[in-house]
């Protein structure tokens, strides 16, 4: 009892974390109790199995790399903080930021940014490019064990010759946005989260 | 220009068919009676003539006899008149970009229906009967088998809201203030009381589906503007059907009691999940039935056609909603029965109910048209000018205040230019008309003025809104319609992002739509798609349907816009002699070439090689965004090219020694042939029997200035070798 103490959000965390995210209060509050239902270990930080014990990830195709992506590199555990810098990324692009001075830092839930992230997904070696290799990797995640090798290369070719437009065999992060520009990114990755 | 003289032409003779009978009246039943007289006794066909008469008539070689085809000529005369008339009002170049062709039929049909008035005789009016049941239902079967189900399920809510809250709204607000300004303008309208009023205001409230798509397609607005505008217009018939039937019911006796607004309610929510669920089994059944017709292909559409339209007339007999029945036929048997029929079948169904619902819209604004000429009409200013307004009113106020509440919900907030597109989408057409047609004389005494008045609000929302949606729409920037999905990186990335939200969604414990619909996916996967999808497509991740239905529609293509794409192709032998370079650079990469390209090249082959008469025009009633279609298929026919030039190349520069062509029969002999080269010709022909299989191997030769290469060319079912070939290649 006495160490869930140390465990509760001070104001002041809140604030910052509003001013990183754009979050309100009540959401911060609420994503902090889930994110204390999580921590079976209680000492502040969640670790990959906390995540792997909700159930529906388990099913999830992409269940693994998500979870990969709640962790900053190379590191194993998460704290709420940056918990709740991954998730701004899903917050839904509001009217009012669109007028904010231009000059200060990218909000986390811009449609830069959110498509960073799901570029992220795809590029686990972090070289800013989608390798044959990387895409097959997801597809297979996708598609399950039925289908052959050969197939899911020719679709893989086939993605990336559509999308190449340098010739260097592989996905960039430029040649991403212009293949999705027609994709309502902002409805596609946002997430309403509840009061 | 000769076409107007036909068009005049036609409809003297629709005229002189209209007047032909003898008989006063010139109805068919009079025809008939008039014939039967003759036909009095014995049987006769109507061929013979009477023998009564004993003397001799000369044999007629040719006579003229009209009245038994009087009917089907008539019809057949007007819809053959009405496309004859859309035709030629697509020949006025400027006229169709800046008139909607729904304002152009009405006017075509008022043209007629005066022509019609002054020759004398009767114009036909739009019978409602006619109306629900026979034109009606194509265009809802259209829209709702092809209805975008992913942005019409994610904006439900919204839409719903629109339908119900908005129609009620909308009914209650006109007829409210309409009997409000009755009582004021006490002198002519005092026989308009309360209930009607009402009435009158649920038939006008509707937003009408027809109007919406004949105006909106033309516009190419963007995907979430259009669900909403149209959702609405296909989700508030249940309420117009209940507030039409309770008030119809309720407005002979005078009052409604509060328990009648109860049973109202209730009788809403049935009609509607009523509809849903008639038109969802009809669907499954239709699913379930197209899953069995492997062997009986030509006989697919019919079944698509005819489950719906029971579907459609099962809840009329239940006096249910028959358009939401319609659109959940069509939109749960859309993804089983495309699993299912073949490409001829798919085409065809397109092809049919586009046809269909092209008839049936242009018969419904031409009839509009001609009953408006028709009449009886009863015209008052202040009834007429003051519905008009408050039609207005009441959608702007419902529209604003709705996305007001709705905001709150929504992840991607409706924006003012939204909400104006919305509210001045708004239109009214043929079915308000209809309803108040259906109104009998002896119940509403005030029936006319009430159909005046609702022709004219058609006629205004049509036409005033109609024309200027369009350079409103530029005016203000909206967002335009971009072009179909046929990319198959739009594809893979957006089901990772599914995958990606749903999964984020769990980790912060909300179980919102991503989850049900996630939930509902796997269901579909793991039960659903067993039963109703025949053979192994029953267990095809989506993706990989996406992409043979890609390669399929790729590959016939390139078969209709290249044939040569063959040998002495022009386009092909510039990369040739680039290719030639390349080639003689490297060893390895070409032997590894060598598969990628037998496998492409086998892969093509067996797909346009099927059947050539496939052919594939993509018709929509939305047009393609042309230019990024041609971009694709040019990269995919320079590729293609490339590809086969490659191989092409090699068989072009091959030489065949005799000695070493050998053919293994299929008893196992080796025999040794020695014969001329080959030609290129007969290589190629060798090559392409889709039946066999080849492989291609690199033989090493001591002689390095020489490149060899076996091919052994398979049959695919006991893999006996039918013929193999070594080639030197010479450098």
């Amino acid at each position: 009892m006495g160490s869930r103490a140390s465990t509760l959000l001070r104001e002041e965390e809140i604030e910052e974390i509003k001013k990183e995210t754009g979050f309100s209060h009540s959401q911060i509050t609420r994503l902090y109790s889930r994110f204390t239902s999580l921590d079976k270990g209680e000492n502040g930080t969640l670790s990959r199995e906390d995540f792997q014990r909700i159930p529906e990830l388990a099913i999830n195709p992409l269940g693994d790399r998500i979870i990969n992506a709640f962790f900053p590199e190379g590191e194993d555990q998460v704290n709420f903080r940056g918990f709740m810098r991954t998730l701004a990324h899903f917050r839904p692009i509001e009217d009012n930021e669109k007028n904010k001075d231009p000059t200060a830092s990218e909000p986390l839930n811009s449609r830069n940014n959110k498509l960073r992230f799901a570029f992220r997904l795809y590029d686990l070696d972090r070289d800013d490019k989608i390798s044959r290799d990387e895409l097959l990797q997801v597809l297979r995640m996708m598609v399950g064990v039925n289908i052959s090798d050969e197939q899911l290369g020719s679709i893989a070719d086939r993605t990336i010759q559509e999308a190449d437009q340098n010739g260097d065999n592989s996905i960039s992060f430029n040649e991403f946005i212009k293949v999705l520009e027609k994709v309502d990114v902002e409805q596609k990755m946002s997430i309403r989260f509840l009061h | 220009m000769c076409r107007w003289q036909w068009d005049v032409g036609l409809v003297i003779l629709l005229l002189m068919s209209n007047a032909r009978p003898a008989c006063g009246g010139g109805t068919a039943a009079d025809a008939l009676n008039g014939t039967q007289r003759q036909w009095n006794g014995t049987e006769r066909t109507p061929f013979q003539h009477d023998h009564a008469n004993n003397s001799k008539k000369t044999f007629p070689v040719l006579s003229f006899n009209y009245d038994h085809v009087r009917t089907h000529f008539q019809i057949s005369l007007w819809i053959l008149l009405a496309f004859l008339m859309k035709l030629g009002l697509q020949l006025i170049p400027r006229l169709s970009s800046i008139v909607p062709e729904s304002c152009l039929l009405i006017v075509v049909g008022l043209l007629v229906g005066l022509v019609i008035q002054v020759v004398g005789e009767e114009p036909p009016v739009l019978d409602s009967e006619f109306f629900f049941l026979c034109l009606l239902p194509p265009i809802i079967l259209d829209a709702g088998y092809f209805l975008p189900l992913r942005p019409f399920m994610e904006n439900l809510g919204t839409i719903l809201m629109f339908a119900v809250l908005g129609t009620l709204w909308n009914a209650f607000f006109v007829g409210g203030l309409l009997y409000g300004v009755c009582q004021v303008d006490s002198a002519h309208l005092a026989g308009v009381d309360l209930l009607a009023c009402l009435l009158f205001g649920s038939m006008v409230s509707a937003v009408d589906p027809v109007a919406v798509l004949a105006v909106f397609e033309e516009i190419h607005i963007n995907e979430l503007l259009f669900i909403l505008v149209f959702g609405e217009s296909l989700l508030n018939d249940a309420v117009t059907v209940v507030l039409y039937h309770l008030l119809e019911e309720y407005a002979g006796v005078g009052s409604v009691s509060a328990q009648d607004v109860g049973l109202g309610v209730l009788s809403f929510l049935v009609v509607s999940l009523g509809g849903v669920l008639v038109g969802a089994i009809f669907g499954v059944m239709a699913a379930f039935t197209s899953r069995f017709t492997l062997h009986n292909r030509v006989i697919e559409p019919l079944f698509v056609f005819l489950y719906s339209y029971m579907a459609y007339l099962s809840a009329e007999v239940f006096h249910l909603s028959g358009i939401m029945a319609l659109i959940a036929c069509g939109a749960t048997m859309h993804p089983y029965v495309e699993a299912n029929v073949s490409h001829k079948s798919h085409t065809t169904i397109k092809y049919f109910l586009k046809m269909w619902s092209s008839v049936s819209e242009t018969l419904i604004f031409i009839f509009l048209g001609v009953s408006t000429v028709a009449g009886p009409h009863l015209w008052n200013w202040t009834f007429v000018t003051v519905t008009i307004l408050l039609c207005l009113v009441a959608r702007v106020l419902g529209v604003v205040g709705l996305t007001f509440i709705i905001n709150k919900f929504r992840v991607i907030k409706l924006t003012t230019k939204d909400q104006f597109i919305v509210a001045y989408g708004g239109l009214r057409g043929a079915i308000a008309f209809s309803l108040g047609f259906l109104l009998k004389k002896e119940h509403f005494p005030m029936r006319n003025l009430f159909l005046t008045a609702i022709i004219t609000l058609i006629f205004f929302t049509v036409f005033v809104q109609g024309m200027t949606i369009r350079p409103l729409v530029d005016l203000l920037a909206v967002k335009r319609k971009q072009g179909s999905k046929h990319s198959i990186n739009e594809e893979i990335h957006t089901q990772v992002l599914d995958h990606l939200l749903t999964g984020v969604a769990h980790v912060c414990g909300q179980y919102g739509h991503h989850h049900w619909r996630d939930k509902l996916t796997r269901l579909d996967k793991q039960y659903v798609k067993k039963w109703l999808i025949a053979g192994e497509r029953s267990e095809e991740p989506q993706l990989i349907a996406f992409y043979r239905t890609l390669a399929v529609n790729q590959a016939l293509e390139l078969l209709e816009s290249g044939g040569d794409m063959l040998p002495s192709a022009g386009p092909s032998t510039n990369s040739l002699e680039t290719l030639k370079s390349k080639i003689q650079e490297n060893d390895q990469s070409l032997a590894r070439i060598s598969k990628q390209r037998k496998e492409e090249i086998r892969r093509i082959l067996r797909m346009t090689l099927q059947n050539t008469e496939q052919k594939l025009h993509s018709y929509s009633q939305h047009t393609q965004d042309e230019a990024w279609t041609l971009q694709i298929l040019h990269r995919k026919q320079a590729e293609m090219g490339r590809k086969i030039s490659i191989f092409l190349a090699d068989a072009a520069k091959l030489q065949v020694s005799p000695v070493q062509r050998r053919a293994r029969l299929a008893s196992g002999e080796l025999r040794e042939t020695a014969s001329s080269p080959l030609t290129v010709d007969q290589c190629i022909s060798t090559f392409f029997e889709p039946r066999h299989i080849f492989n291609i191997e690199k033989i090493p030769l001591r002689t390095t200035n020489q490149k060899c290469y076996k091919m052994t060319l398979c049959k695919p079912s006991n893999d006996k070798i039918v013929s193999q070939f070594i080639y030197t290649h010479s450098v």
